[in-house]
C-alpha cells in the first residue's frame, strides 16, 4: 500500500458502529480509501457492506465512530451533505427518473439556470446538454443522444448514466452498490472499463459487489466484512483461483485477520 | 429528410396524436353539422363555456404527474365561487379584493390537502375524497340561508361573459375585432422569436430538427395561431375568459418545461426516491402542486360563477372528473411523470368538442356519455400501445 505514504487518505472511517433495534449491523469497522484507489467491499448478505456505505454517503448516521474526509472530521445529516463534500453514491437501482432525458438525469437536483428567479429559475438547456455530451464522450459511454429518455436505454446504458451523474461534479469518492448485478456480460465489461476510467481521471472508487471476478478485475485492494466486522483488508493480487479461495474463507468465517481486536 | 420525418413521427406520435384526434373530431362535426360547428360563434362559445374546465385540467395535470389525484376540486370550486359571491354581496368587498382573496383561500385549501398527503401520508384519493365531501357540505352551508346568490357586479361577471375592448374609430377590417388580430400577430412574433432563439442557443451542438423541417414547423404553428385569432376576431373578439385561460396555459407551460420547479415536478413524478436522494424535497413539491391546484380551483369557481352571474347551491357538478378525463385523454399517465399542460388542454377541448358537436347534432345525452367513454378508453389504449412500442 505505497499510496498511503505521505498524504491523509481520501476517506477514513474509524470504529464505525451502527445498530438497528437489537441487531448490531456494524461492530466497529475501520476503513481507509486512498487517492486513485479502487477498493472492493465484499461480504455475505447482512455482513454490513451496505450499512457501512450508507453511513459514508450520509443516509445513516453512525452510533459511534468517526468519518474523516482528507483528514477532516465530517458529520453528514443527509446524502446531500455527503454530495457537497464530494462523495457520490451510485445506487443499485440506478436512482434515475425514466421519464426524463439523459441530461436531465445527470443534472437532477443540481440544475443549471440562466436566469435566477427563485423556484422559477429558467433552465439552461444548452449548457446542461453540452456538459452532459462532453461528460459522455470523456467516459466513452455509448449513448446516441443526451435528449434520449432513460426509459429507452438498456440496463448497461442506465448504469453508465448513473455513473456519469456521480462523476459530473468533481466527486472525490464514488461509491457503487452492486454496479454489475443486473447486467449482461458485455455490459459488465463496459462498466468495469468505466471504473478504470474514473480512476484515471483522479477519482477514488468503492465497489460493493457479490461478484468476486469484478473485484478481482478492477480493485486495487479489498475489504471483507462478516457479521458487522472487518475480517480481511488486503491488496488484490495472485491468480483468480487463489484469490477466490481466500475470499471465500474470509466470508464464511474460516479465516479472520482482526479477531483479537473484537474480543478485547 | 424522409428518414428524419419517419423518425420524428415515431418519436412524437404520442405528443401529436391528440392534435390529430382533435382535428379529426372537428372535421367530422364540421361535415355532420353543415359547418355550424366550426362557425366562429360556436368555437368562441366552446372555449368560453369550458374555460373553467381547462383551468382545472391544467392543475390536475401536475397533480397526476406527481402520482396523485384531486377529487375535491369540483366542490372546492363551487364553494369558493360562493365565497366570492358572499364577499361581494354580503361583505361588500370590492372585486379587486375579492379575486385575490378567493385565490388565497384556494391556496390554503390546496395546502391543507398537501398537508394530509405529504405530511400525514394519507393517499391522495382518500384525502381528497374527504375534501369532496367536506367542500360539498361547506357549499351547502354557506348557501343555505340565501339559496343561489345573484352576483350584481358587472366587472366580476365580465370574467365569464365579457369581451376585451376594441379600438373604436378604425375603418380597416370593419367586421373584425382589431385588438384580437393584433394580439394574434404579437403571439406569432413572440413564438417565432423564441423558437429561433432557442434553436440558436443549442441547435448546432445538440441534435435538432433540420432547417426545412424547423421552418415548416414555424409556418404551421404561426398559421394555426393566425387562423385561431382570425376566427375569434370574426365574432366578438377575445373574451376575458379566453384571456385568463391563455395566461394560465402559457404560464404553466413555461413553468413545466423551462424552469427548475417544473423539472423537479417531473423528477418527483418519474422517481420520487431518486428525486429525494438528489436533494429534491418531494414534500415541498407536493405542497406546491396541490397549492397551485387549489388556486386554480378558486379561479375556476370564479369563472363558473361569473359565467352564471351567480353562485349556485351545487357548483360545477362533476368538474373534477371532467378535468381528470381531459388530462388522461391528453396523454397523462396514472403511473406518474408523464403529461403536459398543452396535452391536457387539447384533451379538454376534445371532450368539450364532443359534447358541443353531439349537442348540435341532436344526439341523445346517454349516447353522448357512451361516445365520450369510448374516446377516453381509446385515448388511454393508444397511450399504452405507443409506450410499449417505444421500448
Amino acid at each position: 500500500m505505497e499510496q498511503s505514504a505521505e498524504k491523509a487518505p481520501v476517506v477514513e472511517m474509524r470504529n464505525i458502529k451502527k445498530h438497528f433495534g437489537a441487531v448490531q449491523a456494524l461492530r466497529g469497522v475501520d476503513l481507509a480509501l486512498h487517492r486513485h484507489e479502487v477498493l472492493g467491499l465484499m461480504g455475505d448478505n447482512a455482513a454490513g457492506k451496505s450499512t457501512l456505505m450508507k453511513v459514508l454517503s450520509g443516509a445513516y448516521s453512525p452510533d459511534d465512530g468517526g468519518v474523516y474526509i482528507e483528514g477532516e472530521a465530517v458529520h453528514f445529516a443527509s446524502p446531500m451533505d455527503a454530495r457537497r463534500t464530494g462523495i457520490e453514491m451510485v445506487y443499485q437501482d440506478y436512482a434515475l427518473a425514466n421519464n426524463l432525458d439523459v441530461s436531465a438525469n445527470v443534472f437532477m437536483g443540481r440544475e443549471v439556470v440562466r436566469m435566477s428567479l427563485g423556484p422559477f429559475g429558467v433552465l439552461d438547456y444548452a449548457h446542461m446538454e453540452l456538459e452532459t455530451k462532453s461528460l459522455i464522450n470523456r467516459l466513452k459511454i455509448d449513448i446516441a443522444s443526451v435528449r434520449q429518455k432513460v426509459e429507452r436505454l438498456s440496463g448497461g446504458q442506465r448504469q453508465a448514466v448513473a455513473i456519469a451523474r456521480a462523476t459530473a461534479f468533481d466527486a472525490k469518492v464514488i461509491i457503487m452498490d452492486e454496479p454489475t448485478a443486473a447486467l449482461s456480460v458485455a455490459a459488465i465489461d463496459k462498466v468495469l472499463d468505466l471504473v478504470r476510467q474514473l480512476k484515471e481521471h483522479g477519482s477514488s472508487v468503492i465497489i460493493i459487489s457479490h461478484r468476486l471476478e469484478d473485484i478481482y478485475r478492477v480493485a486495487d485492494r479489498m475489504i471483507v466484512l462478516r457479521q458487522g466486522r472487518k475480517v480481511c483488508d488486503t491488496p488484490v493480487a495472485g491468480d483468480l483461483h487463489d484469490f477466490r479461495e481466500r475470499v471465500v474463507a474470509y466470508m464464511i468465517g474460516a479465516r479472520d485477520d482482526f479477531a483479537e481486536t473484537i474480543t478485547a | 429528410m424522409s428518414q428524419e420525418i419517419r423518425r420524428l413521427f415515431r418519436e412524437n406520435i404520442r405528443d401529436y396524436g391528440m392534435f390529430i384526434a382533435l382535428g379529426v373530431i372537428w372535421l367530422v362535426f364540421a361535415i355532420t353539422t353543415d359547418r355550424l360547428f366550426i362557425s366562429p360563434r360556436n368555437l368562441v362559445n366552446l372555449v368560453n363555456q369550458s374555460g373553467f374546465v381547462i383551468v382545472i385540467a391544467v392543475g390536475m395535470t401536475l397533480v397526476i404527474v406527481i402520482r396523485h389525484i384531486d377529487l375535491s376540486v369540483g366542490f372546492l370550486a363551487g364553494f369558493l365561487g360562493a365565497v366570492a359571491a358572499i364577499a361581494m354581496v354580503q361583505w361588500n368587498l370590492p372585486v379587486y379584493v375579492v379575486i385575490p382573496l378567493t385565490l388565497f383561500f384556494g391556496v390554503l385549501a390546496g395546502l391543507l390537502t398537501a398537508f394530509m398527503v405529504a405530511t400525514l401520508g394519507i393517499p391522495s384519493f382518500v384525502a381528497t375524497l374527504a375534501g369532496w365531501l367536506g367542500y360539498r357540505g361547506a357549499l351547502g352551508l354557506v348557501t343555505r340561508a340565501t339559496g343561489t346568490i345573484i352576483i350584481p357586479n358587472d366587472t366580476f361577471n365580465a370574467l365569464g361573459g365579457g369581451f376585451i375592448p376594441d379600438i373604436i374609430g378604425l375603418t380597416i377590417l370593419p367586421d373584425k375585432h382589431k385588438v384580437t388580430l393584433l394580439l394574434g400577430l404579437i403571439g406569432i412574433i413572440l413564438y417565432v422569436a423564441s423558437a429561433v432563439r432557442s434553436r440558436r442557443r443549442r441547435g448546432r451542438q445538440v441534435d435538432e430538427l433540420s432547417t426545412p423541417l424547423f421552418v415548416f414547423k414555424l409556418v404551421v404553428i404561426s398559421l394555426a395561431i393566425g387562423a385561431v385569432a382570425w376566427t375569434i376576431a370574426g365574432y366578438q373578439g377575445l373574451s376575458w375568459t379566453g384571456v385568463i385561460v391563455l395566461i394560465v396555459v402559457l404560464f404553466y407551460d413555461f413553468v413545466t418545461r423551462r424552469t427548475v420547479l417544473g423539472r423537479h415536478i417531473y423528477a418527483v413524478g418519474g422517481n420520487p426516491e431518486a428525486a429525494e436522494l438528489s436533494g429534491i424535497s418531494v414534500s415541498r413539491i407536493t405542497h406546491v402542486v396541490f397549492a397551485s391546484m387549489g388556486m386554480l380551483a378558486a379561479l375556476s369557481g370564479m369563472l363558473y360563477a361569473a359565467r352564471l352571474r351567480s353562485a349556485t347551491t351545487t357548483g360545477p357538478l362533476l368538474l373534477e372528473l371532467d378535468a381528470i378525463a381531459a388530462a388522461f385523454v391528453g396523454g397523462a399517465s396514472a403511473a406518474g411523470g408523464i403529461g403536459t399542460v398543452f396535452g391536457s388542454v387539447v384533451g379538454a377541448l376534445v371532450m368539450i368538442s364532443l359534447t358541443s358537436g353531439m349537442n348540435l347534432m341532436g344526439i341523445d345525452n346517454s349516447v353522448q356519455y357512451i361516445v365520450r367513454a369510448l374516446v377516453l378508453a381509446g385515448a388511454v389504449i393508444f397511450d399504452v400501445a405507443t409506450r410499449r412500442s417505444g421500448d
